[in-house]
């Protein structure tokens, strides 16, 4: 047992500290007011930069708690990149490389790896998110093509995406464990609109839009993997491995929180000491060190979990994904409350970080989900014999 | 990173569940219904070597690493052992044995572990005063040198252990006036002229520990009972920190693992308007929040005992850290536990009622959840 990171890990951080800092901090706070086309820019040249350093091959590839030590350093100074990143390299990218052809591989990974192009993954509609019995997106096999129709909504990095993930029925009859497949959908694919990029509360900007499919026709090569019908259970794959993101994102947004709250809790006095030597001032800044602290440890221990193909993994990362998704909401409401009246001012920091926290219990299944899914486990392993 | 363990700790700890689930578990809810230490029960902690864990063998112990301490501890909580008997091992083991087996010269371990091993003798420690608990350093109780004697005065309060124990370790000041520097620590035997215990206290939970006052009247104590040297005491003090965060509390992390399974399997039957309760939502959550507490707990517990067998001096707020999260959040859970048993939970004869009553400890001894806060952010403000 062994709770140190190794040295290559620890050498990782601190470099990909310094870049996060150097390169794309500068440019975090622009994104909020920014025009839709302005910031669609800069995140591609956000993903480019990441790219340069590696970063987004390291997302591609096996070493999960690598792609978690450095993705904190990114989360914690931009939220909105770090999102984006994964949106399209985890969600999209991980998928492809565990699932797909090896023309498919080729196709798709080293553009995504260099930056050059930017994955998204579709699966939400307006009438099913949680329970996908309810998806309408249907893909019709006719004459040796595909042809999909149906209307995905918030799809994160939908608006500057060149390939999409979409999931949709060719099965209905077989129910959701059979009937379902993944397509590999390019953005120029005819029959294919992206919609006008949504205003979210917080995140803004990672662009997310909804995408329509109308008459798309596609050959067996947008198959993912070429296969039929296994949608379901490559679904549960990317969403593991999303709900890591997540947690990663949340500690990012967590520690960026406590580091503004207590450099904050430093400078400001008020009855002539730094308000963090009051004792209930102080007591937010720990609770903040708390939950950081250990949302962490519980993503490293899901990292290594997944890694170590434990079959403990998935929920896992549902405990981490709710722990630090809750975790992140609780402690930017802290840091609000640290700053007073000048944290609830545009321009704050935490007012973005605040908007910015309160994704993650939301997406990839939000906290009730998480809890149904964990409680199911741990009442399976107890029924009465 | 590797959270795994080895095969031998893993042999060892299902060897350890599997006893004290058989042998230990079934007389442990009755001594805590009628608050009764149970000499049978630390017959059996002996039998397994649990008393003497982490002592080296040459001294009678088992020479267990921190590691392999926290897995007994998780697997005798887990097993049902009530808190009050894990409260009392630990005590034993932790704040006495340990503290001579690390601060002890040689005569002093071959005297007094191997007997703290079989559990022959029990040990306990004093530290906390009437007058002030976690602010330890403004301790009263003095010690005097006289030719080769020390001579105590004080007293000591809520003393895990006092009753029974035979062995004392005690904290003095040898002159208030330094502060934390001048604090020394004592071994000191009942036998000793001048000390002497008060009658168990009535406790709201940990019941079948017995917990007391502990007088110092003109107590004689040999120069040799001095540990770990003159005005040291303070950093002894702080050191039994690093057993008191992790192993000490490894049987509650058990115990939380035992009511998580403990509600599954109520969950699981009970049933209320025609379908078993793990069907409602409400029931589910609470399922899942003791999951999620359970594996972050587990995490922080044995970071501490992981950086320990490895050598590294214990982070003071990652201790905080692990005190604060494990109380708090560990008594919220044992209350939900008593929501999830409905009515069932409110009498004794299910143990998520002796838990909640247990659990209540975890936010004050030791530190309380408050001083937690405050080590954790003055590190933060520095």
């Amino acid at each position: 047992m062994n709770y140190e990171l190794s040295d290559a890990h620890k050498g990782l951080r601190a470099e990909m500290g310094k870049f996060c800092r150097e390169e794309i901090a500068p440019g975090a706070a622009l994104f909020d007011e920014a025009p839709p086309e302005e910031a669609a820019a800069r995140m591609r040249s956000n993903l480019k930069k990441l790219a340069g350093t590696g970063f987004l091959n390291l997302l591609l590839g096996e070493d999960l708690l690598g792609s978690c030590v450095a993705g904190e350093e990114l989360a914690r100074v931009c939220p909105s990149t770090y999102l984006a990143a994964v949106s399209s390299a985890t969600a999209f990218g991980r998928t492809v490389k565990r699932f797909s052809t090896d023309t498919q591989q080729e196709r798709y990974l080293p553009l995504l790896a260099a930056g050059e192009r930017i994955g998204a993954f579709a699966c939400t509609e307006r009438e099913a998110g949680s329970d996908l019995a309810g998806m309408q997106t249907a893909a019709e096999g006719k004459d040796g093509r595909w042809i999909l129709n149906g209307e995905k909504d918030l799809v994160t990095n939908a608006p500057l995406a060149d390939f999409f993930l979409v999931l949709a029925w060719t099965d209905r009859e077989a129910g959701l464990e059979r009937g379902m497949t993944l397509f590999l959908i390019d953005r120029e694919a005819i029959g294919m609109t992206i919609g006008r990029p949504l205003e979210t509360m917080g995140l803004r900007g990672a662009a997310t839009a909804g995408i329509r499919l109308e008459n798309c026709s596609v050959t067996d090569e947008a198959l993912l993997g070429g296969s039929v019908g296994a949608g379901w259970d490559r679904m549960q794959a990317l969403l593991e491995e999303i709900k890591l993101a997540l947690s990663v994102l949340c500690v990012g947004v967590g520690m960026a929180c406590m580091e503004e709250s207590t450099r904050h809790a430093k400078a400001k006095k008020a009855f002539g000491k730094p308000i963090g030597l009051f004792e209930g001032v102080g007591a937010k800044l720990a609770t903040m060190f708390t939950l950081n602290d250990i949302g962490r440890m519980m993503t490293c221990r899901a990292a290594w979990a997944m890694e170590q193909k434990d079959p403990e993994g998935p929920v896992l990362a549902s405990c981490a994904k709710l722990f630090t998704s809750e975790a992140a909401g609780r402690i930017a409401d802290l840091a609000m409350q640290v700053h007073g009246g000048h944290g609830y001012l545009k321009g704050a920091a935490v007012e973005r970080l605040y908007r910015d926290a309160r994704f993650a219990e939301l997406a990839y299944g939000t906290s009730e989900m998480q809890r149904a899914f964990i409680a199911r486990d741990s009442l399976d392993r107890f029924r009465a014999a | 990173m590797d959270f795994a363990i080895s095969d031998e700790q893993r042999m060892f700890r299902d060897t350890v569940y599997r006893f004290a689930r058989e042998e230990i578990a079934p007389l442990c809810e009755e001594a805590d219904l009628n608050s009764e230490f149970s000499f049978e029960v630390w017959r059996k902690f002996g039998e397994m070597g649990l008393l003497g864990l982490p002592v080296p063998e040459k001294y009678g112990g088992s020479g267990a690493d921190f590691v392999t301490s926290c897995l007994a501890g998780e697997a005798v909580g887990h097993a049902g052992v009530d808190g009050g008997h894990t409260l009392a091992w630990g005590a034993h083991t932790y704040l006495c044995a340990a503290n001579i087996m690390q601060h002890g010269t040689e005569a002093q371990k071959e005297k007094y572990l191997p007997k703290l091993s079989t559990g022959e003798w029990i040990g306990c420690m004093g530290l906390t005063e009437p007058g002030c608990g976690s602010d330890a350093a403004a301790l009263t109780t003095t010690a005097v040198r006289k030719g080769d004697k020390y001579i105590l005065n004080g007293s000591k309060t809520f003393i895990t252990n006092a009753p029974l124990a035979e062995v004392f370790i005690i904290f003095a000041t040898l002159d208030k006036a330094k502060k934390h520097k001048g604090i020394t620590t004592f071994i000191v035997e009942r036998g000793f002229p001048g000390i002497s215990t008060g009658k168990p206290m009535h406790k709201l939970g940990c019941r079948a520990s017995e917990t007391s006052e502990v007088f110092l009247e003109e107590c004689e104590v040999p120069v040799e009972n001095c540990l770990g040297g003159e005005g040291n005491g303070w950093l002894i003090a702080l050191g039994g920190v690093e057993w008191d965060r992790s192993t000490l509390v490894a049987p509650f992390l058990g115990g939380q693992t035992f009511i998580l399974e403990s509600c599954a399997r109520y969950a699981n039957q009970r049933m209320a308007f025609n379908r078993p309760i793990r069907e409602f939502q409400s029931i589910q959550n609470r399922i899942a929040d003791m999951k999620v507490y359970l594996e972050a707990a587990r995490l922080a517990v044995y970071r501490i005992a992981a950086s320990k067998d490895s050598g590294v001096a214990l982070n003071p707020l990652t201790a905080a850290v692990n005190k604060m999260y494990l109380g708090d959040r560990g008594f919220e859970m044992s209350s939900a536990a008593v929501d999830l048993f409905g009515g069932y939970g409110y009498i004794h004869d299910y143990p998520v009622e002796r838990f909640l009553r247990d659990a209540k400890l975890g936010q004050l001894g030791g530190g309380t959840s408050d001083i937690m806060r405050m080590i954790v952010a003055r590190f933060m403000m520095m």
